[in-house]
């Protein structure tokens, strides 16, 4: 069993604490390396402070260091930038690392490489390195350092007093902090952040000068190069990101809407669970007051797409709107959660995520994928179960659906960059090259977590495209190593920022690399689960990209991600659970018609956003309510677009809503976006057209039967829609069926054709 | 020779075509520029993936062997011009097109440098690699809602897909690209779903549209801050019905009813093709199209893979810009040949690969621009002996995009507002390129 070294919970927890309850502000961390802030507030007034030297504020003058004078420097002025000697091959022979996360290669190039002739302690001012800098020999980069300036003495100083490093007993920098405490700010207002270095003999620094900012909305709350803010004329919210020496350090703020809104209004929206608390509280902090709830037959067509991805049948509808007991939403969620369908759906989400090219790694390994995922979801296996045999499988391909998982990406670094996407939220591939430039992380933490997938061992037939049709073991060998590729060291198994124990040469590493994932100190696996789901369900994650949590891209309610996160675990991972508790909020409840104060709101959910269907669930959509099957080609007659195993198949209506394109490299992300080619595809495919006319399909159906229009026109509503037609809708359409020359096939035909081409039938409302 | 048959073609074209009806609306459509000139067109060609300076159009063959690589540059009919050996066409026509050699940028990755020189404004957060990102309208969003189209025809296309950020951003779905992806050097090309489908005659379609339009009662929020998709659903349903409604449409996409010498011209691929249809949808009016040419991402087998395609790729772009030459379009029409970067200097082979290739590279590239007034046969700005950066005459994306907008009679300086009310700069610095107006 390995045990591992834990931090970051309590620090999460911490910070939440501290800032989900201060007015329209959040301070949001999934940085492990950021410790609190300190409790003792660092001295700081609202008046701006620019001054220009990084002053060490409690240890004296001490000796210029490299690490902790010169790289900044040269960090805060550009030098060691993407575009110039940051890169990874450098500028003219002279190279640096990525914003200087590697001391060790900066001070070598500068001190030691080139014979040592960028550097002349005898007349320091004559140095390769000052004279480019300044200007005074010729230098691509232009005049980097004013001569005479506070910054230029550093360095002739550091050169002379013998380019110093740090020592074992100097101080290193543990964080870095801004100040003042975040709060929510009026249209207008201006406000100077001061960050400040802490070095681990508790020393300070004002660091801000030498800082880079960035803000995510700089329209709502923009940020000048030296820390001052402006907040922008309108609402909104923002966030400001400071970096230095690899530390980040974010801000975030809201405008609120300045007119207030009743404290009646909250209290009149009846909270039936913690999501209800925890969004209505944002919606006090910025002013929104929710909109109404929405109708019964609102609420049935929501819960039946989200839970299994298709419509209710019009007899369906009719039942639950014409039920009288209070408790149907639940009884429906209930119900809905143990139909079959509910397998096809969820797996047909995660196909998105991890279904594979069949040419690349044959169609008998894709299909077994496929088997795998509907078959989990049948029988709700816990994520943190499902995740474990995904992540650990091993057997053959044609046996075990989840060993294909490492038959597609057969090396360690390519199953790294997908683990840490989806099941940390965390996008690494930045970091396999050089140091993330937004983030805490850097190749030794990339591969660090590929060591775990280094003893992974294939036999058998391995890939051999187009066809790839042979069978695969995946096994845990002896050995397998992970080396670094800049130092060539190997890696010992490192999870982000934590360390597991040893792990025994019989053990399988991977089982650690899930023991860290699923313990309940890990502060990435939960917040990125619910995270996907809740964007399922209510049109945008929490955080957006669901798949992307950094402190630079902060939640919009971190209290309700760490609350939902926090449920899932309670509920033993279920996700059905997980489910039902979000479809039974009353948020989930809410209309999509704005009001006058939530208009704007595109984050807080003080209204439901409508989303389009996806292409899957709108083409089964069609399929139901023309009553014609589709007939994919190669697949066994009534195939629902839901079940099928690949994206290969062929179909220009899943094409034209967008589905993943697995043809491209690197293959398309599903788009959720309308098209023209989409209105155009509803109103005159050849393939919709026959199904509406189709002599077994439901309009010939009606046709044919002696119902009388006003039941017809009842049918095609429910079928569509979900609900009645209104009583006006129902007399527009009576008088098209009484027109004197018209036939009752086409009328019917034309019917269903305008609703099918209506949004309410394509969205979900 | 070359241009003379050009010049056979071209004519035959005119006169025997469809398209004189189409070219003198397009002109009353046009209005002046100050300069009295007419506004141009665009025809992008959008390398994506990053297409390598140092085998295109900026050649190094003084350099080390590590940075020259294997390919030779060859002499132009510009004097002092030399392009790749690998593009004879486009060398005997260097007199009809500008290289700019010397824009720069500092996204280092396909996503962000795709955003920069697609909308003219670098991404306001950090993006990863391979994502889609739109923070800002592209520059075919802003010309379909500056310059409508005639005819119900869209403002702008992209064939056979949308680039990563040729969306309209916050100027709303109306003036996303309408895509084509339908291969036009396929035997019975047609543009999917723009006909009525058979047993639905023009009566028909016009009752079911009155029957929609009765029954869709789902409410729209009309204000834009709500960002309702529905909103755009509408703009999609109107679009189509333009397109479905108007012969001038259905003719722009007739690419059959071309002579086959000229498609050959073009090249029968579907790059060649795509071309020649870019060609007529400019000619009946539409204000900007992209090719959206994927593959240009050379980390490994640079040189084999270009010697294959450079080839073709030089005969349909030289071949694009000889035809509207010869149909006096060229003045009114840009063609602009780049990607989101230039590549790596120094050939780099990656772990796990064996053939070479070189990376991105944002500290230099190319781009080709030719038409809408630009004096031809001059090159601009110039990078380091080595090609790692431009030194002399340094330029932005903000340039290239202002130049191609003020070419367009679009204001590159203009504020647009977003749906939260929100100003935003078309491009932050609006100076042209000089040289190219």
């Amino acid at each position: 069993m390995t045990r591992f070294v834990l931090l970051p919970r309590q620090i999460l927890l911490w910070l939440i604490a501290a800032f989900a309850t201060l007015p329209s502000c959040q301070a949001w961390a999934i940085d492990p390396n950021d410790p609190p802030p300190p409790t003792t507030a660092t001295a700081t007034t609202n008046t701006a402070k620019t001054s220009t030297d990084s002053s060490t504020t409690s240890a004296g003058a001490k000796a210029t260091k490299f690490e902790l004078d010169i790289q900044p420097l040269l960090t805060s002025r550009g030098c060691n930038s993407g575009p110039c000697h940051g890169k990874q091959r450098g500028q003219n022979g002279f190279a640096l690392s990525l914003l200087g996360f590697d001391a060790e290669m900066d001070f070598r190039a500068i001190v030691q490489e080139a014979r040592g002739r960028r550097i002349f302690p005898n007349a320091p001012e004559q140095s390769l390195f000052v004279q480019k800098a300044t200007g005074e020999l010729p230098h691509g980069g232009g005049i980097r350092i004013e001569p005479d300036s506070a910054e230029y003495r550093l360095i002739v100083e550091w050169i002379r007093s013998g380019q110093q490093r740090v020592s074992a007993t100097d101080p290193v920098l543990t964080r870095i902090a801004i100040s003042p405490q975040p709060h929510s700010m009026a249209p207008s207002d201006q406000e100077q952040l001061m960050v400040t270095a802490t070095y681990s003999d508790g020393s300070t620094r004002n660091v801000t000068n030498y800082c880079a900012f960035q803000s995510n909305e700089p329209a709502v709350l923009n940020v000048s190069g030296n820390g001052l803010m402006k907040a922008g004329q309108l609402p909104g919210e923002a966030t400001v990101m400071a970096r230095y020496m690899g530390h980040i350090a974010t801000w975030s703020s809201a405008i609120p809407r300045p007119e207030a809104v009743s404290e009646s209004v909250y209290e009149q929206f009846s909270q039936q669970n913690f999501i209800d608390k925890l969004v209505s509280q944002r919606w006090r902090e910025l002013n929104l007051a929710p909109s109404a709830i929405c109708s019964d037959e609102k609420f049935l067509r929501r819960a039946y797409l989200d839970i299994i991805g298709r419509l209710p049948t019009a007899d369906e509808a009719k039942q639950f709107i014409q039920a009288a007991d209070a408790d149907k939403r639940e009884r429906l969620v209930d119900s809905l959660l143990s139909r079959p369908e509910y397998a096809d759906f969820w797996a047909n989400k995660w196909a998105d995520l991890l279904r594979p090219n069949p040419y690349r790694v044959g169609i008998k390994a894709t299909r077994s994928l496929d088997g795998w995922l509907r078959e989990a979801f049948q029988q709700n296996v816990p994520y943190d179960q499902f995740v474990r045999k995904l992540l650990t499988a091993k057997g053959s391909t044609w046996q075990n659906g989840a060993v294909t998982l490492f038959r597609d990406r057969r090396e360690p670094d390519e199953i790294v960059s997908i683990t840490s996407q989806l099941f940390m939220g965390v996008r690494l591939d930045c970091a396999k090259c050089h140091q993330h430039p937004f983030e805490v992380y850097g190749q030794a933490d990339f591969y660090g977590l590929a060591a775990f997938f280094g003893r992974v061992g294939h036999k058998g037939v391995g890939l051999s495209p187009p066809i790839s049709g042979g069978e695969e073991i995946v096994f845990v060998k002896s050995s397998g190593q992970v080396r670094h590729p800049l130092s060539g060291d190997v890696l010992p198994p490192r999870a982000l920022k934590s360390e597991v124990k040893e792990i025994a040469a019989e053990d399988d590493p991977r089982e650690a690399l899930v023991d860290w994932l699923v313990a309940p100190e890990n502060p990435y696996f939960a917040l990125v689960a619910v995270n996907r789901i809740w964007a399922d369900l209510f049109g945008i994650g929490l955080v957006d990209p669901v798949d992307d949590l950094r402190a630079t891209n902060p939640p919009s309610n971190p209290a309700l991600l760490q609350a939902l996160a926090d449920h899932f675990r309670q509920v033993g991972f279920d996700q059905k659970k997980l489910l039902k508790t979000m479809v039974l909020s009353q948020t989930y409840a809410l209309q999509t018609r704005p009001n006058s104060t939530n208009y704007a709101d595109n984050r807080n959910y003080s209204r439901y956003y409508r989303q389009r269907l996806r292409a899957e669930v709108l083409m089964d959509a069609v399929c139901d309510v023309t009553e014609v099957e589709h007939n994919f080609s190669g697949l066994a007659k009534g195939t629902r677009s839901m079940q099928l195993w690949t994206n290969r198949v062929d179909s220009e209506f899943l094409d034209a809503f967008g589905r993943p394109d697995a043809n491209q490299d690197p293959p398309c992300e599903r788009t959720k976006d309308s098209t023209v080619t989409q209105a155009l595809h509803l109103m005159n495919s050849p393939a919709l057209h026959e199904k509406i006319t189709n002599e077994n399909g439901r309009c010939n159906r009606l046709a044919k039967s002696d119902l009388d229009p006003s039941a017809i026109i009842d049918e095609l509503y429910l079928a569509t829609f979900s609900r009645f037609p209104t009583g006006d809708e129902r007399s527009i359409l009576l008088a098209e069926f009484a027109k004197p020359e018209t036939n009752r096939k086409t009328v019917i035909e034309d019917v269903l054709w305008s609703l099918m081409n209506s949004p309410e039938f394509s969205y979900k409302d | 020779m070359f241009r003379r048959q050009w010049l056979q073609l071209g004519i035959g074209g005119l006169i025997g075509g469809s398209f004189t009806e189409l070219l003198r609306l397009r002109d009353l459509h046009a209005a002046e520029l100050p300069s009295g000139k007419k506004p141009s067109s665009c025809i992008l060609i959008w390398m994506d993936g990053g297409p390598t300076h140092l085998e295109t159009f900026d050649l190094k063959p003084e350099a080390p062997s590590e940075i020259r690589g294997e390919f030779q540059p060859i002499e132009t009919n510009v004097s002092g011009i030399r392009i790749c050996e690998y593009m004879p066409k486009l060398a005997q026509i260097a007199d009809k097109y500008a290289i700019v050699r010397s824009v720069c940028h500092n996204q280092g990755n396909h996503g962000a440098g795709n955003h920069y020189m697609m909308t003219g404004a670098p991404p306001r957060i950090p993006v990863g690699c391979g994502a889609f990102v739109s923070f800002h309208p592209s520059m075919g969003s802003v010309a379909a809602k500056e310059r409508p189209a005639p005819h119900g025809l869209p403002g702008y296309f992209s064939m056979p897909s949308m680039s990563r950020s040729g969306g309209p951003n916050f100027l709303g779905a109306k003036y996303a690209p309408f895509v084509v992806s339908n291969d036009p050097n396929s035997k019975n090309f047609r543009v999917r779903d723009v006909e009525l489908p058979g047993g639905i005659n023009d009566l028909r379609f016009q009752s079911r549209r009155d029957l929609r339009q009765l029954t869709d009662r789902l409410p729209r929020f009309e204000d834009p801050a709500t960002a309702d998709p529905v909103s755009a659903v509408d703009q999609y349903y109107e679009q189509g019905y333009e397109l479905i409604t108007t012969p001038a449409a259905q003719k722009a996409f007739d690419i059959d009813s071309e002579p086959d010498a000229l498609r050959e011209a073009y090249g029968r691929n579907s790059f060649g093709q795509r071309a020649l249809l870019a060609r007529r949808l400019v000619e009946a009016g539409v204000p900007f199209v992209t090719i959206n040419d994927g593959g240009w991402d050379h980390h490994s087998n640079l040189f084999d893979a270009l010697r294959k395609r450079l080839p073709t790729w030089d005969q349909t772009v030289a071949a694009l810009i000889s035809d509207l030459d010869s149909r006096g379009l060229l003045e009114t029409t840009m063609v602009i040949a780049l990607g989101e970067f230039g590549r790596t200097p120094k050939i780099s082979t990656l772990a796990g690969e064996t053939k070479p290739g070189r990376d991105h590279w944002a500290n230099a590239m190319s781009i080709l621009f030719a038409g809408g007034g630009t004096p031809g046969g001059q090159v601009i700005g110039a990078t380091d002996r080595l090609g790692h950066s431009a030194v002399q005459r340094v330029l932005s994306p903000e340039n290239f995009v202002s130049t191609v907008y003020h070419k367009m009679g679009i204001d590159p300086d203009k504020v647009y507002y977003t749906p939260a009310g929100r100003p935003a700069h078309l491009v932050s610095d609006p100076s042209p390129i000089s040289e190219l107006m």
